[in-house]
């Protein structure tokens, strides 16, 4: 039996396909959703689930949520910065002196489900769908995969969530020609997925989407908003642990209701928090986070080649499409009253339960035509991007491209491998490189063969052969998390070289850069507009010009930052007045 | 060797519908998922490519009068060239200032010359736009007197679309980059 899983930021669920239904499967307390929360207590067996939850706020150090933000990441991405690990290498979360890989962490919330699901089977379950964001890269994927296999599954597919979720939404209607949308925006990713059902077969057709962007970035945005309401400065781990559980039921609250007061007993000693939170207040802060969805479904529609009123439906999904802020943003977006008719945080774990389904025969004449969200290639002379398997190409899929030397004499070829849009080889993420060596010869003439294919998981094989002596090298494509040591280090030699740099310096270069900036565009502002200020606004303004300069030549860092901050604040309104002026 | 119309089971003509590639490659493609039982991976590849060539009119046109591109820019797209070549070097520029500017000053300098790098884009879309409806109806000409036809003028035809469908991809890159910034 292949048991189906969405492994998700804040809740996790498992299912399987009994009697020609999906049903998702519930613990000894009746419940389904399982919070992707572990406490690792001292000794004994970790704590996962809604006893996690609890265990977090007396024990944040020990406990571990969102941890699918960091599966497969290395440290020095955004959003680990303040992890604090050596910049290159693997992710790890410090506990009671060890070190833990994100997905053993996962591993533990996936043995939770494999124990939850055999006591209610009372069977053997040891086969699994897993979910993972359309947008996760290989190596999210692939530690991912790694996450199951630790958990003790053989995990026979890694699906995307999205796919997963226009598939529960398409079992009702098999017979149907409909072209959707699924937007899916969770705990912590978005994705927007356009796909094509026709009569049992589900084509992506095209998918987009950011993996640090969902309900948590939504929930910090309260908890910071009710910081300033409460006049508070920062807060201590463990108080902000409860002050951000606080947001997300405040969130939650509002979803339905118009006003809220969030409690918070006893936050600093005897001070307790009792503050007054209206919808509208928590959609102002919510709204630029919710707004970074609006470009992503643009594009989607674009590779898609779809415009809006060419879409059937737009089906919402993820915990977060509850809030009404949202529901209103992709109404706008897609001219259309979104489809609610799944449940936000059940229709993807059924979908996962479905390709169990397809690949065990249970399921006929349904199938997904899936793809790889992002471009994956080679780095070429002079640090350009090559592309061999474009972006929204249906998977499984395999591309090749013939290389020859550059240089007479070379007697071997580096073949970076590569995964993203970006132009510049640098600015994608490396999934790994090696060597194909190949005897001396004149240039041009040594012919390397390069083939990438892509699996049903979206993970990547990359096989290398110089047809002239047929040496091959099949390239397994290592996860982040088992990078070899010397590129870990070949990453931080080049990072060492900018943690040498004088601090100092380059906060004043920073801020020199600003003013160099900032000097010519007031003297043409100034120009464009000055007649419109008063007198003492324009003297203002060239008084603070002329201190920038003053500070520049005294090389005085904090007095340059001053000067540039006031500089900055005089000009607020010369700035507005430019804006309206160019909008007409 | 079976070409992409014979694996498709669609016939050789310049003129077909989206709809149509689309609905022959998504039942085919049911059925020989290498997750379905009787499925190939091989065949399930070569149909994607085969289907990819015919949704693209510039391949398909080249497929069917099996000859590569020309090196002979079509005079339209000599036309078109310079303008829409001056359009994207503005707007790289300006995207690249808009975002790398560090103060609202810098940014609201900007405001006047993106709006206008906007009305540019559009005016560039909708010549292109245009552009591409002209193709479409010599490509319904070219069909309506198939299988007679003049090689050459199948050949241009192809490289008009390779052009103008490469250009639209980049212009309206251009105008997300440019709606996410303001946005």
């Amino acid at each position: 039996m292949i048991a189906g899983i969405d492994l998700g930021t804040t809740n996790s669920l498992i299912g399987v396909y009994e009697s020609g239904f999906p049903t998702l499967l519930a613990d000894a307390e009746g419940k389904r959703l399982i919070p992707s929360v572990v406490y690792f207590p001292e000794k004994g067996i970790p704590v996962v689930g809604r006893e996690g939850l609890r265990m977090q706020a007396f024990h944040p150090e020990c406990t571990f949520s969102s941890v699918k933000r960091l599966i497969g990441r290395r440290f020095g991405e955004e959003g680990t910065q303040n992890l604090g690990g050596t910049v290159g290498s693997p992710v790890t979360l410090p506990i009671h002196g060890q070190n833990l890989t994100p997905e053993e962490v996962s591993s533990e919330i996936l043995k939770k489900l494999k124990s939850i699901a055999e006591a209610r089977l009372g069977a053997a379950v040891d086969r699994a769908v897993i979910t993972v964001p359309a947008y996760f890269n290989d190596a999210q994927r692939a530690a991912t995969r790694k996450a199951g296999e630790l958990a003790g599954f053989t995990v026979e597919r890694i699906l995307s969530e999205p796919t997963a979720a226009a598939l529960s939404y398409g079992l009702d209607r098999l017979q149907e020609n409909a072209k959707v949308a699924v937007y899916d925006l969770g705990g912590g990713t978005f994705d927007l997925s356009i796909l094509q059902l026709d009569n049992g077969v589900f084509e992506v057709l095209s998918t987009h989407g950011d993996t640090r962007l969902g309900g948590d970035d939504l929930d910090e945005a309260i908890a910071g908003l009710i910081l300033r309401e409460a006049g508070m400065g920062s807060l201590n781990t463990e108080r902000s642990i409860r002050l951000k559980q606080a947001a997300r039921a405040a969130k939650e609250t509002l979803s339905t209701q118009e006003t809220t007061v969030v409690l918070l007993p006893f936050l600093e000693g005897e001070k307790s928090l009792e503050i007054p939170l209206t919808r509208e207040q928590v959609e102002k802060v919510c709204a630029p986070i919710v707004a970074r969805t609006r470009a992503l479904c643009l594009r989607a529609l674009e590779d898609a080649g779809l415009k809006s009123e060419q879409l059937d439906q737009v089906i919402l999904v993820g915990g977060s499409t509850r809030m009404p802020l949202v529901q209103k943003l992709v109404a706008e977006v897609f001219d259309k009253e979104p489809n609610l008719s799944q449940h936000p945080d059940e229709a993807v774990a059924l979908g996962a339960v479905l390709q169990g389904a397809i690949l065990e025969g249970n399921l006929r004449n349904v199938a997904l035509l899936d793809v790889t969200p992002l471009s994956l290639g080679i780095e070429t002379f002079g640090g350009l991007m090559n592309v061999i398997i474009p972006r929204n190409t249906t998977i499984p899929a395999k591309a090749g491209e013939m290389f020859t030397n550059a240089v007479a004499g070379q007697s071997g070829m580096k073949i970076k491998v590569l995964q993203g849009e970006r132009e510049l080889a640098m600015d994608n993420w490396m999934l790994g490189s090696f060597e194909i060596p190949f005897p001396p010869s004149q240039k041009g003439a040594a012919r390397v063969g390069v083939q990438f294919s892509i699996d049903a998981d979206g993970i990547l094989q990359v096989l290398a052969r110089d047809t002239a002596t047929g040496i091959e090298k099949i390239v397994e494509i290592k996860s982040a998390v088992e990078v070899s040591d010397e590129a870990v280090e070949a990453m931080l030699a080049g990072s060492l070289e900018h943690a040498f740099e004088d601090m100092d310096a380059r906060i004043f270069t920073e801020a020199r850069l600003k003013a160099e900036e900032m000097l010519p565009a007031v003297e043409s502002a100034l120009e464009q507009l000055g007649s419109e200020l008063s007198e003492s606004e324009v003297l203002e303004i060239k008084k603070q010009s002329s201190e920038v300069i003053s500070a520049l030549a005294s090389k005085e860092t904090n007095r340059l930052k001053q000067a540039l901050t006031a500089l900055d604040h005089s000009t607020q309104t010369l700035a507005t007045k430019l804006i309206e002026r160019a909008m007409g | 060797m079976a070409d992409s119309f014979d694996l498709l089971g669609l016939p050789r003509r310049p003129l077909l519908s989206e709809e149509e590639v689309g609905s022959a490659y998504r039942k085919l493609a049911g059925q020989l998922h290498p997750d379905q039982e009787g499925g190939n991976e091989f065949l399930f590849r070569e149909l994607g490519e085969a289907a990819a060539i015919l949704r693209d009119p510039a391949r398909r046109l080249r497929e069917l009068s099996n000859s590569p591109s020309r090196s002979q820019l079509p005079s339209k797209a000599a036309e078109f060239f310079p303008k829409i070549a001056s359009v994207l070097q503005q707007a790289d520029g300006l995207i690249n200032k808009q975002s790398t500017a560090s103060n609202a000053l810098a940014k609201a300098l900007l405001a006047a010359p993106l709006k206008q790098l906007s009305a540019d884009l559009n005016s560039a879309l909708y010549h292109l736009q245009e552009w591409k409806g002209s193709l479409d109806q010599d490509l319904v000409k070219i069909d309506s007197r198939w299988p007679e036809h003049d090689p050459d003028e199948i050949h241009a035809l192809a490289d008009s679309y390779a052009y103008a469908g490469r250009w639209e991809t980049q212009l309206r890159e251009r105008k997300l980059s440019l709606e996410s910034l303001s946005g």
